[in-house]
């Protein structure tokens, strides 16, 4: 078991780093997950022209002088991909992978780059679709399950469901080889919409339909609401307040994910807000 | 917290004075093993008012099966030998107190 630490922050845009640079400062116990270039949607910007004191810098230069930044204040990045961030009273579990970190706040910053939930998705929650496959496969023993794959942990996942279920359709999101088991349907098509009435019953595709008890959705990345049970959205952003607070006690929200504009700035300026407000909540919470 | 069976299920939840809450987990499922600490908490929060148990669906089936269980972590409230409330998957221990503060 890891040590407490007082802040763990997702992501590593300008929110996040600016979080982390104003936890760090506040002399607060940090840990950044991220990604080794920070932030794809900089990496991607041809030219940025609004950022205060720095003009005109390539998106890939403007991540350069970030990771300068955190380099001099001795942050550092972890590539790890949260899965899931539990609420669970005075501290938060912090999924990534099978390891476990806890942590007293949380700062939330990972940006909008998620995919949105198939229609029925939402709907049929807990009614057949699920995102822990592992964890449910033995409640459809000798029936009909479908993956929705998009990594290789997907792959993984249908190879284990298809020793249990009856019938174990794969339908692949990836560009990859797959290494199934014989006894899974490997279907290329779109999926379009999850289908059902009390229960799934089938997962409509673009030229096909398959009957099945269970739709797993295995994504990269998973909307806020998916990674942290109980939060609240508004309009498909995380609801805070002018505080960065979330409705989650110890949960801050910063940058994208909290609404637009989507802009560095601003995301700066909400991830600052937020580390002081953790900072003020680790104060009268200790 | 007391584990229930098949078996035990009529005595211990549907013939229950107080209201039950009963997690519906299995060893291998990541999101139980949070839900549980949090359940042993509000045990002792409500002490007695509110009884609270698990139930191992893989051992289980036909309990699991009468009450539709098809994802783990499920949260079922009983009260007078009845499903009241039902809860699929993780949740902030305050919407489960929320919950529960209704039946007590």
């Amino acid at each position: 078991m890891n040590a407490r630490y007082d802040i763990a922050i997702i992501g590593s845009g300008p929110a996040g780093l600016s979080a982390a640079i104003n936890g760090k400062i506040r002399n607060k116990n940090i840990i950044v997950f991220g990604q080794k270039h920070l932030s794809n949607k900089i990496v991607k910007a041809p030219m940025v022209y609004n950022y205060l004191g720095l003009p005109e810098l390539k998106g890939e230069e403007l991540k350069n002088q970030f990771q300068r930044h955190i380099d001099a204040m001795g942050i550092e990045v972890r590539n790890e991909r949260i899965n899931c961030v539990y609420a669970m009273g005075d501290y938060f579990a912090v999924m990534a992978g099978s390891v476990l970190y806890e942590a007293t706040s949380v700062i939330l910053a990972s940006g909008m780059e998620f995919a949105a939930p198939f229609p029925g998705e939402n709907e049929f929650l807990g009614r057949g679709v699920g995102y822990c496959a592992t964890c449910d496969a033995p409640l459809y023993k000798g029936r009909t399950v479908t993956i929705i794959g998009y990594n290789e942990e997907a792959v993984e996942d249908a190879n284990y469901v298809s020793e249990l279920a009856g019938k174990t359709y794969f339908v692949p999101m990836l560009d990859k080889e797959l290494h199934l088991n014989p006894g899974v349907e490997i279907v290329k098509s779109k999926p379009l919409e999850i289908k059902g009435t009390d229960f799934v019953e089938k997962l409509v595709l673009k030229d096909r339909e398959l009957a099945t008890d269970a739709v797993f959705v295995m994504k990269d990345s998973v909307p806020p609401s998916q990674l942290v049970p109980g939060i609240l959205m508004e309009d498909g952003h995380i609801q805070v307040n002018r505080r960065m607070e979330t409705n989650l006690k110890g949960l801050y929200a910063a940058g994208d994910c909290t609404g637009k504009p989507y802009q560095y700035m601003k995301a700066a300026g909400e991830g600052q807000i937020a580390a002081l407000q953790a900072v003020s909540y680790l104060n009268a919470v200790k | 917290m007391k584990e229930v069976t098949d078996a035990l299920f009529q005595k211990e939840v549907l013939e229950s004075e107080v209201p039950v809450m009963v997690d519906f987990w299995a060893p291998w499922c990541g999101p139980c093993r949070m839900v549980s600490p949090v359940m042993e908490e509000l045990d002792q929060l409500y002490n007695g008012k509110i009884k609270f148990v698990k139930l191992n669906v893989d051992d289980n089936p036909t309990t699991s099966m009468q009450y539709g269980i098809v994802s783990i972590p499920t949260l079922l409230l009983f009260k007078d030998g009845k499903a009241a409330q039902k809860l699929v998957g993780f949740r902030p221990k305050g919407e489960f107190e929320s919950l529960l503060n209704q039946y007590i």
